[in-house]
């Protein structure tokens, strides 16, 4: 009943684009791993009926490519608006308001094992926790190296006057293995840490409504908080990478 | 003693030549008889899936095919050999590919081919992007083929390369050399003046991706004037753009971030909420079906039905086209779909045609010679009812000279309903039609272009404006009547 309360005071924690990003990231990585795992597991029984649900396997390879090129496409929008954040509207990309890794992180790390532990405070995180970070980090090395590998993969013929047979073989294990972690990870980590807390349980809705309120402000970002009484005079840039 | 050796050596020497020149006999036998060979040499699959099994497939082809005499074949008119150059086949892409994998149906017995090669077990037929529809009743080989001379196949109505040349001379189809079909000399084989397979004079440029609002296109430029109208268009759309945002955005007078940021985050919250009904209701009953015009005057909704329900309907039917077609290319309805002869998409297109024909000739009357007191004719509808008009009566058209010069009898052309009673309507005026065909084209392309880059700027604005003037006024709770 709190959230239909009209005069609760609610901050902006992410723009339309990164909200529709996270969609994006969203749909392309159920789509790919679901495609990704039904052709490499294509001899268990229930990935015979999922390549048969999305048309044999061309097509779920089709599908597949057609995702990957999406996700990688929202990756591109997302480096084009670090630039425009950068150039245009003169924005850090370093700092407590970004998603570049601190000194602060570290400490927050430690502290955080000290609270779990019983032996102390919980850490003031800022804006992005160490565990968005992380999150945010493995999607963007994640993607480079999914792509790499994958487009080893797509186009066998063209790498292989550059590098050895090999390496196609290396290619494809390593995009297995690492589709494995990234499932596991965004399964177990992401869900459990971003999701499934009590504090926000079934969901975190601020990814998709963009809106936090201040209660959940000064409980999940104290760090930020703080910042934002400290220049309460000046007024402080909306929106981050 | 010596004597009787002497002729017994004498004796099992004329046996030996014999028997060996019994032998040979034998191996020289012909393939029809299979005299001379081990029965395992005919009767044996290689798996030709493999490379090695590949090889060992094609060495028994070549047995015979690489010699002139024991590869002699007689036709109708003449002996031709059937010698070819493995060479041909070995630089090319074919080089892992068994001659029995294209020539599906030769190795049995009589040793003769009905389908000739086969080049769809493999490969699925190409779309718009290749090349216009009517090649698809041209036989891979006439074009990828490094034949010169091609003919019209009476019997079936396809193009296949020739038999015999000018002179009357059998040809030898044997060369299995694939030809760059992006050289202009490809296309110049049936693209000339006075060509006898019914091609026009001309090679025309492919469609371009604009085309798409009423045909099948492929995701291609095609011309320039095409690039340049596609300038024109997204310009277009930018100015409008910025025209919007020059206002203020709720307060914001300033900066275009702060602008763009605000109305995006309001656009967010309307789609991600109950409000997105309403807007699909007011997409369906006011812009799919026009509730507004109907409530307005029920002959005015009627003559703009025509136009748009067709456009609309042109348009959904090429995005299924060229969807089904990029899925499943070789499956028969979307070879339906994209040939323009097959009955449903003929009678189709003709139909959705002479709707908007018929709107934009009610429209036509209203203006000019009915001319009731509500309608003002301005410069700017003029040209845009023109523009449409010409581009729909140059496609029917250019539809009957399509269907003249490629000669397509009446019992497939016939559900072509307008397309080709004018196509015997031209016959009778004895034009070299294949000759005017490219400029028809282009006139048509070209106000096909016309109308992409005049989108953004007159009359056919409202296609946008008034679509977004409903859901502002219906999420802004503005009252009809009280438009700015």
């Amino acid at each position: 009943m709190m959230e239909k309360n009209k005069t609760e005071e609610t901050y902006q924690r992410f723009a339309v684009l990164h909200r529709l990003l996270h969609v994006v990231v969203i749909s392309s990585f159920i789509i790919l791993s679901i495609t990704g795992f039904a052709l490499a597991f294509s001899h268990q029984g229930w990935a015979k009926i999922l390549v048969f649900l999305m048309g044999g396997a061309d097509n779920a390879g089709g599908l597949h490519r057609f995702f990957a090129a999406f996700f990688y496409l929202g990756v591109m929008v997302h480096l084009l608006w670090l630039m425009y954040f950068k150039l245009v509207l003169n924005g850090k990309l370093t700092g407590p308001d970004s998603m570049f890794p601190q000194v602060q992180d570290f400490k927050d790390l430690y502290q955080n094992f000290r609270y779990i532990f019983g032996k102390g405070a919980p850490p003031l995180f800022n804006r992005f926790s160490y565990l968005e970070k992380i999150d945010y980090w493995a999607v963007m090395g994640g993607m480079q190296s999914m792509g790499i590998t994958g487009l080893i993969m797509w186009h066998p013929e063209f790498f292989s006057q550059y590098l050895p047979g090999y390496f196609i073989n290396i290619a494809n294990d390593f995009h297995f293995h690492e589709a494995v972690l990234a499932v596991a990870y965004i399964g177990f980590v992401h869900m459990s840490a971003a999701h499934l807390v009590p504090d926000v349980f079934p969901m975190e809705k601020s990814i998709f409504t963009g809106q936090t309120s201040r209660e959940k402000l000064m409980h999940d970002h104290p760090g930020e908080w703080q910042r934002m009484q400290a220049a309460v005079k000046q007024p402080v840039a909306g929106e981050d990478s | 003693m010596k004597k009787n050796t002497f002729a017994l050596i004498a004796l099992g020497a004329v046996i030996l030549i014999a028997a060996a020149g019994l032998v040979m006999h034998q191996l020289n036998g012909t393939p029809e008889t299979g005299m001379g060979r081990n029965c395992l040499e005919c009767h044996r699959a290689p798996n030709v899936n493999t490379n090695e099994g590949v090889v060992a497939s094609n060495t028994f082809c070549f047995d015979c095919h690489t010699d002139k005499s024991r590869s002699m074949r007689k036709t109708e008119t003449a002996e031709v050999s059937l010698q070819m150059v493995p060479d041909d086949l070995e630089k090319g892409p074919h080089r892992n590919v068994a001659c029995v994998q294209c020539h599906t149906d030769v190795a049995r017995t009589p040793h003769r081919t009905v389908a000739g090669a086969s080049c769809d077990v493999c490969h699925p037929p190409h779309g718009e992007a290749e090349a216009h529809d009517p090649h698809r009743r041209g036989a891979c080989q006439s074009c990828h083929g490094n034949y010169k001379t091609v003919h019209l196949d009476a019997a079936d109505g396809r193009v296949k390369p020739a038999r015999v040349d000018t002179e009357g001379a059998a040809i030898a189809l044997i060369d299995h050399q694939m030809v760059d079909t992006a050289k202009a000399e490809s296309c110049e084989r049936c693209h000339y003046k006075a060509n006898p397979v019914g091609a026009p004079a001309a090679v025309l440029p492919s469609k371009s991706a604009l085309c798409i609002i009423c045909h099948n296109a492929p995701l291609a430029i095609g011309h320039p004037v095409f690039g340049a109208a596609l300038v024109i268009l997204l310009i277009g759309v930018l100015l409008t753009l910025r025209f919007w945002f020059l206002g203020s955005v709720q307060g914001e007078k300033e900066s275009l971030h702060r602008k763009i940021a605000l109305s995006s985050e309001s656009l967010w919250r309307t789609i991600f909420s109950r409000q997105f009904f309403t807007l699909l209701k007011i997409f369906l009953l006011d812009v799919v079906f026009q509730r507004r015009i109907l409530q307005e005057s029920v002959q005015r909704w009627c003559m703009h039905a025509l136009i748009f329900s067709a456009i609309l309907a042109r348009f959904t039917l090429s995005i299924i086209t060229a969807v089904s077609h990029k899925l499943v290319p070789g499956s028969s309805w979307a070879m339906a779909l994209v040939d323009k002869n097959s009955g449903f998409t003929a009678f189709a297109n003709d139909i959705l045609g002479l709707m908007i024909l018929c709107g934009i000739l009610w429209a036509v009357l209203q203006r000019y010679i009915l001319k009731p007191a509500h309608v003002v004719a301005e410069i700017e509808d003029n040209i845009t009812v023109a523009l449409v008009g010409l581009l729909v009566v140059f496609g029917f058209i250019l539809e009957g000279a399509r269907i003249l010069v490629t000669q397509l009898p009446p019992e497939v052309a016939g559900y072509a309903f307008v397309g080709y009673p004018l196509s015997r309507l031209f016959a009778m005026t004895g034009l070299d039609w294949a000759s005017v065909y490219p400029s028809l084209w282009y006139i048509h392309a070209f106000l096909g272009a016309a109308f992409v880059a005049y989108l953004p700027f007159g009359k056919l604005r409202h296609v946008f404006n008034t679509p977004l003037t409903y859901f502002i006024e219906e999420i802004a709770g503005v009252k009809r009547g009280e438009r700015v």
